[in-house]
């Protein structure tokens, strides 16, 4: 191998370690931020709620349309963590989330075949701007869950990273408080 | 309950209904079967430091597993000897003392008792009599077990054939060292624990169950180890003493299981840094070691999980996924393996969810009464002086002989004490 492709393998390599650091940052400062921007608030409140539409409604298609090339949706089991030291339920890229909406549509997976009924509630949206541009947005979030005539319901929060004119995500952290107590077949959760 | 109840209820070729939803067929089974078996309370590397403790239950009962001021470990039952409160209520943590939080009862990590406040007021002169409740317990390379079984066999002798799988799943970590990765994911269903036990070699169900999880692999043109003709593999099932049960799917992959693995996230950049420093040949150990090992009643050891079965009520079970580490291995590895594991539980698992769920339902139909478990029959033979039997994976053998060990143990209960 020459040196030159050293390099860049070190480099690659380097970019996944650098991008779990972002994400565990992004999640353990969350509670030290100041007072949120008003505005920015409420530009990311109808982002939010746009794509919480999206997801109850089962549009998954044109929610996956809504992330950048580089996005990462990452589920924690409990906060703080970090991606590359503790188990997750689910870190998906770009590649992994458009399998995901593939799976949802497959008549034969049974873990959400029938789907769920989700009614979610996102409130108390704060949003700040990013370094890189965009917002960072920590919103509540309650979800109620019904299928095969139960129903569960979970609570925890979420965190946005939004970039672009459209508000693309490139960063979404999920933080649900029932991953790591019990719950039961999460596979809804997106 | 008589003690041929369950040579009726669980027959050769089928077992009643009975065993997955009568309250108190589960209630009997938390100390026939948990408290008098050998059962996996936790691993040596969660408690690193004298002080160190976790807590994890045993067929119900809260139980504290604590590394002791001379090293040892011990596991007691989290109950205070005053009124039976819970006293250590956290998952972990690290503690010279276990203070009981209602009336301050507090005990050393070996579960001594060695302060009652306001003793004057107390007539108990031998605090050793009011010690937490003892297990027996037994390591082995680093796995904990513990019992509440009277006389219980030596754990290595219950272990019996199970070992060479344990060896092999051990060993093929560098150093011979695996670690559980901080906390568990838990996954609660609604449906009695020996569902997750008869899913666990149940070679034929990936073919229906996990269908979805087979195209989702051809989606991007990997053949997952599920996607084969089940009749038709070199993988073998094998039923061990004591319920142990092995599915070796390895002869099936002869290229090793990393080719069977589906793109996950950010695995690129990971195996050319390591195919760079000339340790492409680990790539194997990213994934599970394909031989599936369930050490009856409550371990299982599938992918790079450590699946605890942690029965809660007769229709509901708690699982805890531990994922392991390979604390020997380059770093890559464990950044792989948490992407990789991910995989099946986002898109096998709740599958299996499902099916639990799916057949606790049926299972509530009084007019039809069995559950069909011949197939495969009649057992070819394995080693009949081990007691154990070999088939395709397709063979509900490892189900027929965990399922008659289970009889055993509730048509002859062993008695069961505190130390």
């Amino acid at each position: 191998m020459t040196k030159a492709l050293e390099s860049a393998v070190d480099s690659a390599s380097a970019a996944v370690l650098a991008r779990y650091d972002e994400l565990a940052a992004l999640l353990a400062t969350m509670g030290d931020r100041p007072r949120c921007d008003p505005d920015l608030s409420a530009v990311a409140t109808a982002a939010l709620l746009h794509e919480a539409r999206l997801l109850d409604a089962g549009r998954f298609e044109e929610w996956l349309g809504g992330w950048t090339d580089d996005a990462v949706l990452w589920v924690p089991l409990s906060a703080p963590a970090h991606p590359g030291r503790d188990q997750s339920l689910l870190l998906d890229d770009r590649r992994r989330l458009a399998e995901r909406v593939e799976w949802r549509r497959d008549p034969a997976a049974w873990g959400q075949q029938p789907p769920s009924l989700t009614a979610r509630v996102v409130g108390g949206v704060e949003a700040w701007p990013a370094p890189g541009g965009g917002l960072v947005a920590r919103s509540s979030l309650l979800i109620e869950e019904h299928r095969h005539g139960r129903r569960q319901q979970l609570a925890g929060y979420q965190v946005h990273e939004l970039v672009g004119d459209d508000l693309r995500r490139r960063t979404k952290i999920l933080v649900v408080a029932a991953l790591g107590t019990g719950v039961r077949n999460p596979s809804f959760l997106l | 309950m008589t003690a041929s109840d369950f040579d009726h209820l669980v027959q050769p070729h089928r077992v009643h209904r009975r065993l997955y939803t009568d309250p108190q067929i589960f209630s009997t089974e938390m100390t026939r079967v948990f408290a008098a078996s050998w059962c996996y309370v936790g691993h040596e590397s969660e408690i690193p430091e004298a002080g160190d403790y976790r807590t994890t239950t045993l067929g119900l009962r809260p139980v504290l597993m604590t590394r002791g001021r001379d090293g040892a470990v011990n596991v007691l039952l989290n109950r205070c000897a005053h009124r039976g409160t819970v006293v250590a209520g956290e998952a972990r943590g690290c503690a010279k003392r276990f203070v009981c939080p209602y009336h301050g009862w507090t005990y050393t990590p070996e579960g001594r008792l060695v302060a009652i406040p306001f003793p004057a007021d107390h007539p108990a002169e031998d605090y050793a009599k009011l010690s937490l409740g003892r297990l027996e317990a037994a390591s082995y390379r680093g796995f904990v077990f513990a019992t509440l079984n009277a006389a219980p066999e030596p754990l290595e002798v219950w272990l019996g054939e199970a070992r060479e799988a344990l060896d092999t799943i051990i060993d093929r970590h560098p150093g011979g060292e695996l670690a559980p990765m901080g906390s568990p994911q838990l996954l609660e269903f609604a449906g009695n624990w020996k569902l997750s036990w008869d899913n666990a070699a149940d070679g034929l169900h990936a073919t229906f169950a996990h269908h979805s999880y087979n195209t989702l692999g051809e989606m991007v043109d990997t053949e997952t180890v599920l996607a084969r003709d089940p009749g038709s593999t070199p993988m073998v099932s094998k039923a061990l003493r004591n319920g142990h049960m092995v599915v070796d799917q390895r002869p099936g992959i002869p290229q090793g299981p990393w080719a069977t693995m589906r793109n996950v996230p950010f695995r690129e950049p990971l195996e050319s840094r390591l195919a760079a420093a000339g340790d492409g040949d680990l790539l194997d150990l990213a994934t599970g070691s394909m031989l599936n090992l369930s050490l009856f009643p409550n371990l299982i050891f599938v992918g790079n999980q450590l699946l605890v079965v942690e029965p809660v009520a007769v229709d509901r079970t708690r699982l805890q996924l531990w994922l392991t580490s390979a604390p020997g291995a380059p770093d890559e590895i464990d950044l792989l393996r948490l992407r990789v594991d991910e995989d099946f539980v986002n898109f096998g698992t709740p599958d299996d969810l499902d099916m639990f769920e799916r057949v606790q339902r049926g299972l509530g139909v009084p007019e039809m009464e069995w559950i069909d478990m011949s197939r495969g029959l009649p057992d070819s033979a394995g080693d009949a002086e081990a007691g154990t039997v070999s088939g395709p994976i397709t063979s509900e053998a490892p189900q027929r002989r965990y399922l008659a060990h289970y009889a055993r143990l509730m048509n002859n209960p062993a008695a069961t004490r505190a130390r």
